[in-house]
């Protein structure tokens, strides 16, 4: 019946935080996909969408091939004539003198023009009454009954994204449209590190160049750019057309510095339950201050003292927040926890042989090992019990001052392995129980 | 704002623009289902990628009815276990020896108490057809029977690397030191 809480909760743990979870992929990424497309999308011909790069494909695929059909042609020629006076000449020399060697090579242009006149006009006439045609059957058909293209007339003019989503095609049908020039970002003010995204909505240009102001630079149309570092950034962007730039424009970037959440607990006490913990912020650009103490309470002091009640696992966050609102966070996952408690064993002795020493040690004294007993710090509470193999008590101790000397009411135990349980409570309260084996060695 | 309708209209038409629109609005979503299925980020975003090409060239397969959302993210999970399948024969099988149930007396875990970050950590470190079948079944919500259908395994097998994903990951959860249950209850 537990366990089958416990699943359904482990589930809906997964379901409820990642089902919609939203990662931010890297930048690279959008651009790699898009060549991605373009590669594609260009790989698959489709004739609803030939436009001025298959045309200059065609034309290219046309005038070399047709070079290449010609100067074939004629070295197959020139060969075959060279061919001949080896073995003609003798015979026939009037065919070897008239090669001419300019002829071919004025002929070349001529042909090509043909084939290029050829290609093209065969093209056109193909193109034309097909092209609206096949455009509109072949994509709108399918969806004129989700949105009448009227609508979409209607939206072209309010809305500039989806104008330069127009096919070219269409604007060139429709004409340029005047020249609209500005830069939109999103965010531009805002905490380090600033991510903005810039929009350009000229709608006509060869290439631009967008300057950012911290030594970045982008040719991407609608670039996104971090500002990691604070200040004010003047960003420029230059257009092109036929090379040269013909429009520019700058907006302002304004980051502010983040703060930096930093903290740590006081030592001068314990870091243990019942004792007031003293926490040292050493948080920087911060003006104002939230603490969390995991354990429900919290606080908006600069430096606060806090006592927890009981043991547990505290996570402290601090969230720090600067004069321009920005913020920044650090926890200290298990603030009661601490590497100075600790409680070991070792895994045998050689008790002395001469009688009972009563358990009592300390470092100094215990230096041939003869009592069996822990190196520890921290250790409130203590409880040591030592079992035979068979399960049988011999020993107990709750003074951690007192080990064990291996004798059994007076008796020198046999050599052997024993086994012990030890249960402590640490100073900051928690509770800690261990098992293990001894070997009782004979001197 | 375009509306979706709009979009996946132009989209149709391979119109670059509202590709990256389309990109620019549903991509963190996306990735957030990708790298439930993926080692890391980076293999993630190959996902995201090569779903965003089967999104751009099958969007007219979409036919309206069901939430678009729902599809894109169909489509990015059966690319994530595509590229299960493809890296299958790349991957070493590790077989996790029987977990051992470990009772703490812990009957559940506290909704916001873990950050999505540590449970995506959680899931990446899952051996690969565990966290596949985890995914499919407790954030996906397919039947087992469906997740063998695409794994191309057997409905016990989904069931038994279900349980003992769910084990290993409330393993790691607890060994993440992050329970909110206190030792002192237990004692």
């Amino acid at each position: 019946m537990k366990a089958k809480e416990q699943n359904i909760s482990v589930r809906d743990l997964f379901r409820k935080s990642l089902e919609y979870a939203e990662i931010i992929p890297d930048a690279t990424v959008k651009s790699v996909l898009m060549r991605r497309v373009a590669r594609k999308e260009f790989m698959r011909f489709n004739p609803a969408r030939i436009n001025i790069y298959y045309l200059g494909g065609i034309i290219i695929t046309g005038i070399t091939a047709s070079v290449l059909l010609f100067s074939g042609s004629h070295n197959s020629a020139g060969q075959n004539k060279s061919s001949k006076p080896a073995t003609l000449n003798k015979t026939d020399s009037i065919i070897y003198i008239e090669v001419p060697v300019v002829q071919p090579l004025r002929k070349e242009p001529v042909i090509s023009n043909i084939f290029h006149k050829n290609s093209i006009s065969s093209y056109k006439v193909s193109q034309n009454p097909e092209k609206t045609q096949s455009e509109f059957s072949q994509a709108d058909v399918k969806q004129q009954n989700a949105i009448p293209p009227a609508e979409i007339n209607s939206s072209l003019s309010k809305n500039d994204l989806f104008i330069e989503a127009i096919p070219d095609k269409k604007k060139l049908q429709s004409g340029y449209r005047p020249e609209e020039f500005l830069i939109e970002s999103h965010d531009s003010v805002g905490c380090a590190p600033l991510k903005v995204h810039f929009n350009n909505k000229s709608t006509s240009y060869d290439s631009c160049r967008w300057t950012f102001g911290d030594g970045g630079f982008s040719n991407e149309k609608n670039p996104e750019w971090i500002f990691d570092i604070e200040g004010e950034y003047k960003v420029f962007l230059d257009v092109f057309r036929n090379g040269q730039k013909f429009a520019s424009s700058s907006s302002l970037v304004t980051v502010y510095p983040k703060p930096q959440a930093r903290f740590e607990i006081a030592t001068e006490n314990d870091v243990a339950t019942n004792y007031e913990m003293h926490f040292l912020n050493y948080s920087i650009n911060a003006v104002q201050f939230r603490w969390d103490f995991g354990d429900g309470s919290a606080s908006e002091v600069f430096e606060p003292g806090h006592r927890y009640s009981k043991f547990g696992n505290y996570n402290v966050r601090l969230v720090a927040y600067s004069e321009f609102g920005c913020s920044d966070s650090v926890t200290l996952f298990n603030a009661l926890s601490g590497s100075q408690y600790f409680i070991n064993f070792p895994n045998a002795f050689i008790p002395n042989t001469q009688g009972p020493t009563g358990g009592f040690y300390s470092s100094k004294s215990d230096e041939a090992a003869q009592v069996f007993h822990p190196s520890y710090s921290g250790v409130s509470d203590y409880q040591l019990k030592i079992f035979s193999k068979l399960g049988i008590q011999i020993f107990e101790s709750n003074d951690i001052n007192i080990g064990w000397d291996g004798y059994n009411n007076g008796q020198l135990c046999e050599p052997g392995v024993y086994i012990w349980k030890v249960r402590v409570k640490f100073r900051n309260g928690e509770p800690f129980t261990k098992m293990g084996d001894v070997t009782l060695l004979k001197e | 704002m375009m509306s979706d309708r709009q979009i996946i209209e132009l989209c149709a038409r391979h119109d670059r623009k509202a590709q990256q629109i389309l990109y620019d609005k549903y991509s963190r979503l996306l990735l957030g289902v990708c790298l439930r299925y993926a080692t890391d980020k980076a293999e993630a975003e190959d996902i995201l990628q090569d779903s965003f090409l089967k999104i751009f060239f099958n969007i007219k397969d979409y036919t309206g009815s069901g939430s678009f959302i729902g599809w894109l993210r169909k489509i990015a999970v059966n690319t994530s276990i595509t590229h299960y399948h493809k890296n299958l024969k790349y991957r070493y099988h590790i077989e996790i020896e029987e977990y051992v149930s470990v009772e703490t007396g812990v009957t559940s875990f506290e909704e916001d108490f873990f950050t999505s970050d540590e449970l995506y950590k959680v899931l990446n470190e899952l051996p690969t057809g565990y966290r596949m079948v985890f995914n499919l079944y407790a954030v996906e919500g397919y039947k087992h029977k469906e997740i063998a259908e695409m794994l191309g395994i057997d409905t016990n097998t989904s069931k038994s690397q279900y349980s003992r994903a769910k084990s290993v990951i409330r393993d790691k959860l607890e060994k993440l030191g992050k329970l909110k249950s206190s030792y002192s209850e237990n004692d």
